[in-house]
């Protein structure tokens, strides 16, 4: 049977439940533009009834909970597009830094050759020209010059990669240490079937950071989240986290290690794989091709100078100091400072230009590598060219789809103004209406109680 | 259905998008080039190497060509001279050869034609810049001293050497005649007939005067082919400036259909990158305030 003290009692319940819905909105509306935020949604259902005979009566309203509206997938989704993108924008900004030595076609070690060769042709119109023959040397200079900058300048990008493969690791570190903790409150939520909320919220806002740094694989067990890097190394398991280490290499580059095994070749994704890409694989190949350029063009321009006579009429000597192997860029240097001992003469006399044939076939030959020197330097600028546009392709791409993955996300996540407005009034009026529930019962239950009091013995 | 709410990174992204256009067209427009990096077109900054190599060695070439005609004009000019004397050496000869001439006339027609011989020796011995043109490729010493003891009166210092100089892609052009070539040659000997003219007019022999001046006159004809050597070079040298110039003009043609701007289709694109972020900015403006809060009192 219905009684004053259940309307009230229902009456009370509604006000509480729709306090919790207002709190949610609330929480919403203070939340809009906190990154990671889910929108909140107050469960709201009906109370089991209680059954007399042939009348159900209604119970009134239940706050079940207040449920993150979220997307697992797609937060998957948007990680690994994080770890896309932040390991493209870091490719394209190395590449952008690589190819500024190789930018411009009126300097640099392309000039640099036709200069040179220029030079030698010049001396051949005046083989005793003394002043001719100082310019073939500074030319060479500037060459050597050049080339010992160049890889000097590749190698210091390489040495600023290799300091951001450490902060990245730090990085790394203390994200999976933080996600650890929160894992452990989200699991036990879970495991009690909360809602784990701002908290989950939290985790996912730090996994994201994470898979920025580097590819993160996440697997949901029971005993909350596992993350591991794209090859399956561990980083955080339940409530425990495992640190990744850097040690230095052989090779003076710093390698990454986790639990005592390098997983440095293994890394991909994130700033730390565009890193760890650019340092190990894209440098060093143009380094080699750079070596391998200023070696051989020695090589074969040496032999064309020991081919001929200096002006003194002795068998030239070498032009360029021997190099070869890893470095040979940048320790090519001009091996004589006496401009008489270019061998420009074929027969022994000063006046002879015989050998400039020798010395500016050079210039048209191919290298044992395949190509003239210029081209083979022509080359290696389509090289940096390409590497550096294919990133920022790259990074175009990634970043359209990770808008529009985010726009996917905010559509399920996002708070919208409108919306959490429409509820507060419908929350408020609902709030108002139960109030006056209650004051309405209360006055009924005044009635009720004045019955007796103003009543007298009938005479 | 439900939609993003936060509609700002995507508006972001799309004003960054026309600024980095802007900038970018900017930067064409202010260089003229549409290839700044190597990443703005790989191919075309490779090929804008190559183009470089040889616009500056067709520069070299122009320049060696320059250089090369003072030299065989300062030659040709030589043997021009070499003429002049030569034909006053056959009229001295023919003066000589007159059987009415005393022997002591005979002997001021010999000192002068021995005043040519060592004219002939100056003319051997012309240098450009330092080195000897008829040295052969001996450049540093002069080619020919009078030398009694010889036969033909003089010595030869230099060599038969010939040097030669690359004048346009895989094109060379041999630079010198050897002296020996040119005034001791087997076809007509310039110093051997002079040092003939005047052995004959000092010993007075009528006949032997009128065979050495033969012998001069055959050296003249000789002398005047090898000439044409310089004068061809000279011809050679001026067609070979006219293709460089032509070389440079396709280069610098092909650099700018290389890395050049098109100013027209650039300023377009400008001014529709500017028009897309007026616009975008426009609707930023537009739909930020818009919300059911500015309706409700």
């Amino acid at each position: 049977m219905g009684s004053l003290s259940s309307s009230m009692w229902i009456a009370s319940a509604a006000l509480g439940a729709d306090q919790g819905a207002l709190d949610a909105t609330s929480n919403n509306i203070a939340n809009q533009n906190t990154p990671g935020y889910t929108r909140e949604v107050a469960d709201l259902t009906e109370a089991a009834p209680t059954v007399e005979g042939n009348l159900t009566y209604g119970n009134g309203v239940v706050l079940q909970k207040i449920q993150s509206i979220t997307d697992q997938v797609l937060q998957i989704q948007i990680a690994n597009e994080n770890s896309q993108q932040a390991r493209a924008q870091t490719q394209s900004s190395a590449l952008q830094q690589v190819q500024v030595p190789f930018s411009n076609a009126t300097q640099g070690i392309g000039a640099d050759f036709t200069a040179f060769f220029n030079s030698i042709s010049q001396l051949s119109t005046d083989p005793t020209n003394m002043t001719d023959r100082q310019s073939v040397l500074s030319a060479a200079q500037t060459l050597a010059s050049d080339f010992n900058s160049t890889e000097q300048n590749l190698d210091s990008i390489r040495s600023g990669l290799n300091q951001s493969v450490t902060q990245n690791v730090t990085q790394i570190n203390t994200l999976t240490q933080q996600i650890a903790q929160l894992n452990v409150q989200v699991g036990e939520m879970q495991q009690l079937g909360q809602d784990p909320g701002n908290l989950g919220d939290q985790e996912t806002q730090l996994i994201q950071q994470l898979s920025q740094l580097t590819n993160v694989n996440e697997i949901q067990t029971e005993h909350g989240l596992t993350l591991t890097t794209g090859n399956g190394t561990p980083l955080v398991v339940g409530g425990q986290s495992f640190a990744l280490q850097t040690t230095n290499g052989p090779s003076g580059m710093t390698d990454v290690s986790s639990q005592g095994q390098d997983i440095t070749s293994s890394l991909q994704g994130g700033q730390l794989g565009g890193n760890l890409e650019v340092r190990d694989t894209a440098i060093p190949g143009l380094l080699t091709q750079l070596d391998n350029l200023a070696s051989q063009f020695a090589t074969s321009f040496n032999a064309a100078q020991a081919s001929g006579y200096d002006l003194n009429g002795n068998a030239g000597q070498a032009l360029f100091s021997d190099t070869s192997g890893a470095g040979a860029a940048s320790n090519l240097k001009v091996a004589i400072s006496d401009p008489s001992l270019i061998a420009a003469s074929s027969d022994g006399t000063a006046g002879s230009d015989g050998n400039v044939v020798n010395l500016l076939a050079v210039q048209t030959q191919a290298l044992p590598s395949g190509e003239n020197p210029v081209d083979t330097y022509a080359n290696l600028v389509s090289q940096t060219g390409t590497l550096a546009s294919q990133a920022a392709t790259e990074v175009t791409a990634s970043t359209a789809s990770l808008n529009q993955l985010n726009d996917q996300l905010g559509a399920v996540s996002g708070v919208n103004l409108d919306e959490e407005t429409t509820n507060l009034m419908n929350y408020q009026r609902a709030y108002e209406a139960a109030a006056r529930v209650v004051s309405t019962v209360d006055e009924l239950t005044q009635s009720v109680l004045d019955m007796g009091s103003g009543v007298t013995a009938a005479p | 259905m439900r939609v993003n709410p936060n509609y700002t990174p995507d508006i972001l992204t799309d004003l960054w998008q026309s600024q980095a256009q802007e900038q970018t067209d900017i930067q064409e427009l202010a260089t003229g080039q549409r290839v700044n990096v190597p990443s703005d077109d790989p191919e075309a900054a490779a090929a804008d190497v190559q183009n470089h190599a040889l616009q500056s060695q067709t520069d070299q070439y122009v320049q060696n060509t320059t250089d090369l005609e003072g030299m065989f004009q300062t030659a040709d000019s030589a043997l021009s001279s070499v003429v002049t004397a030569l034909n006053q050496a056959i009229s001295l000869g023919v003066q000589g050869a007159n059987g009415d001439l005393s022997s002591s006339d005979q002997q001021a027609i010999a000192e002068q034609v021995q005043a040519l011989q060592s004219q002939m020796v100056q003319l051997g011995n012309t240098s450009y810049e330092g080195s000897y043109v008829f040295g052969g490729t001996a450049t540093q010493s002069a080619p020919f001293t009078l030398d009694s003891t010889q036969p033909s009166g003089v010595s030869y210092n230099g060599n038969t050497g010939v040097n030669s100089v690359e004048i346009a892609q895989g094109s060379s052009i041999q630079t010198n005649l050897p002296g020996s070539q040119v005034f001791q040659g087997a076809g007509g000997n310039v110093m051997g007939s002079l040092q003939q003219l005047i052995t004959a007019l000092q010993s007075g022999n009528t006949t032997n005067i009128g065979t050495a001046t033969t012998q001069v006159s055959t050296a003249l004809g000789y002398l005047s082919q090898q000439r044409v050597f310089y004068g061809s070079a000279v011809n050679q040298l001026n067609n070979n400036q006219s293709d460089l110039q032509q070389e440079q003009v396709s280069l610098q043609t092909q650099e700018n259909s290389l890395v050049g701007v098109d100013m027209a289709t650039v300023a377009t694109e400008l001014s529709q990158a500017q028009t897309a972020q007026s616009a975008t900015l426009a609707a930023l403006a537009k739909i930020i305030p818009q919300s059911l809060l500015d309706y409700l009192q």
